[in-house]
């Protein structure tokens, strides 16, 4: 018999905290990239999308800082997560082509709270985020400090961090929304919420983990 | 390198500074007021304000001084840092081959200013909202499109400013560089034929370069070249391969679901 019971797969604040990240990320990327495609450089002039960069800035900075002084140790066990890899990590991407193109799902090692391929998404947005703000402070705040130098190579590493990050959003862009098999990932992010048959399914382990606390499966605490 | 140039002859220069108070007179740039710095160059530095100046060098040789005078303002280079690093095309080669530029477009990025070897673009930008403008030397595009000398070629008392040619130039710039190592100065030298593809603004000097306070070899940074050339290609490549795959993905993905649903 199917499960129709759902599972609290993200909590408010944490949906808040993505869906204000990603809307400053996409502020961000569009008036940045006005400078990066030289077709789109009329619009940058007189340096009103510089001034909507740096507020969106504020936001990708804050929003996240914010978080992590109310919810630290969600926060810590969240990046901790994304960074420990387990042998069937290697074996979740071994089996990832399998199933995204043939929907093959019987060679995937059951998943935690965050399978291994948002680890993956994890890791390097952090890192290009890291990126990001490092070298956007510096062109911001610093670039009369800076030698000629350090202002070349912070530029060039903000477009490396676009590129690569830019990419990666693509992709979780792609798997979260657009992908056929993916039905419930979206809604999990809005209403917080996913079937019990989606969680057994894609998040094994984690439902294991979680439904063997001693607490009803609506109430359950999470990352 | 064909196109206009304008030629200094640092033997000829008397500090006067006629040139920078024409400068500003012409293109309408105020006054700044500056500090007694134990120099009479004046101001420090360029500004939007001040778009040309002369600097002040004392050279000690063997208990002598030398007072040496040099023109700082734009080198309008053939390969212009500014023009490769303006993003919204603002800074563009003119016909005339110097470096001029549209303030209309202008973004305030600053990236003219980081990229340029000799330093020249300046803006007046607000730190915290980045609103601002670049500015610098123009050629007097307005001047020399209309058969006049730039002002501060056009108002020098003593000859050490002309302008034409650049091709006639660099002839009467070597010729002027040779004569005064015969007469004394060995490391004579006529500057700017070949530096960054050649400069609009040639330099007769009685001593080497580096003396004058010019880079002897100007190179256009790494991160410049490596951010035009590489990266942006990069870039375009990567997003429109994984687009690409995305797309394959997801035709595949829908296929085989629309099969399973069928075989049921």
């Amino acid at each position: 018999m199917m499960d129709h019971r759902d599972v609290e797969r993200f909590s408010g604040s944490t949906r808040s905290l993505h869906w204000i990240v990603m809307l400053s990320a996409l502020i961000l990327a569009v008036t940045g990239m006005v400078l990066y495609v030289p077709q789109w450089g009329f619009i940058a002039q007189d340096g009103y999308t510089r001034v909507i960069h740096r507020v969106a800035a504020v936001f990708f900075v804050g929003v996240p800082l914010i978080y992590f002084i109310t919810h630290p140790l969600k926060t810590l066990r969240f990046v901790l997560e994304a960074f420990t890899w387990w042998r069937d990590d290697w074996k979740w991407l071994k089996a990832a082509p399998d199933y995204y193109f043939g929907g093959d799902e019987s060679k995937m090692p059951p998943q935690g709270h965050m399978n291994s391929g948002q680890k993956l998404f994890w890791t390097i947005a952090l890192l290009s985020s890291l990126g990001f703000i490092g070298t956007g402070f510096i062109m911001w705040f610093l670039s009369e400090q800076v030698t000629g130098w350090g202002f070349h190579w912070s530029l060039f590493i903000h477009d490396v961090c676009l590129i690569v990050g830019g990419t990666m959003i693509i992709v979780h862009f792609y798997l979260g929304v657009v992908h056929p098999r993916m039905t419930e990932s979206l809604r999990s992010m809005i209403t917080g919420k996913a079937s019990t048959e989606y969680v057994k399914g894609h998040h094994g382990k984690w439902y294991r983990e979680t439904s063997l606390k001693p607490r009803k499966m609506n109430e359950v605490d999470n990352t | 390198m064909p196109g206009k140039a304008i030629l200094f002859d640092a033997t000829k220069c008397t500090a006067c500074r006629g040139c920078q108070v024409a400068c500003k007179q012409w293109n309408d740039l105020k006054g700044v007021e500056t500090t007694n710095r134990g120099t009479y160059e004046n101001p420090a530095n360029l500004s939007v304000e001040t778009w040309m100046k002369i600097r002040f060098i004392e050279e000690t040789n063997n208990g002598s001084v030398a007072w040496l005078f040099a023109r700082q303002a734009c080198m309008h280079c053939t390969d212009a840092g500014c023009i490769n690093a303006c993003p919204t095309q603002a800074l563009y080669r003119h016909t005339l081959g110097f470096v001029a530029y549209d303030k209309n477009l202008c973004s305030g990025c600053g990236y003219c200013a980081e990229f340029c070897p000799y330093d020249i673009p300046h803006l007046d930008t607000n730190q915290i909202t980045g609103f601002g403008k670049m500015d610098k030397c123009t050629f007097c595009q307005d001047r020399v499109t209309n058969g006049l000398d730039p002002a501060c070629v056009a108002t020098c008392p003593t000859g050490a400013l002309q302008f034409g040619d650049r091709g006639e130039l660099l002839m009467q710039g070597w010729s002027r560089a040779r004569t005064l190592q015969g007469q004394g100065h060995p490391d004579a030298t006529l500057y700017g034929e070949n530096q960054l593809g050649g400069l609009h603004v040639l330099y007769i000097l009685d001593r080497g370069a580096s003396t004058y306070g010019l880079p002897v070899d100007p190179q256009l940074p790494l991160a410049q070249t490596a951010l035009r050339d590489i990266m942006r290609p990069v870039g375009y490549g990567l997003v429109g391969a994984v687009t690409v795959g995305l797309g394959v993905n997801y035709l595949v993905a829908r296929a085989r679901m629309v099969r399973e649903k069928e075989d049921r």
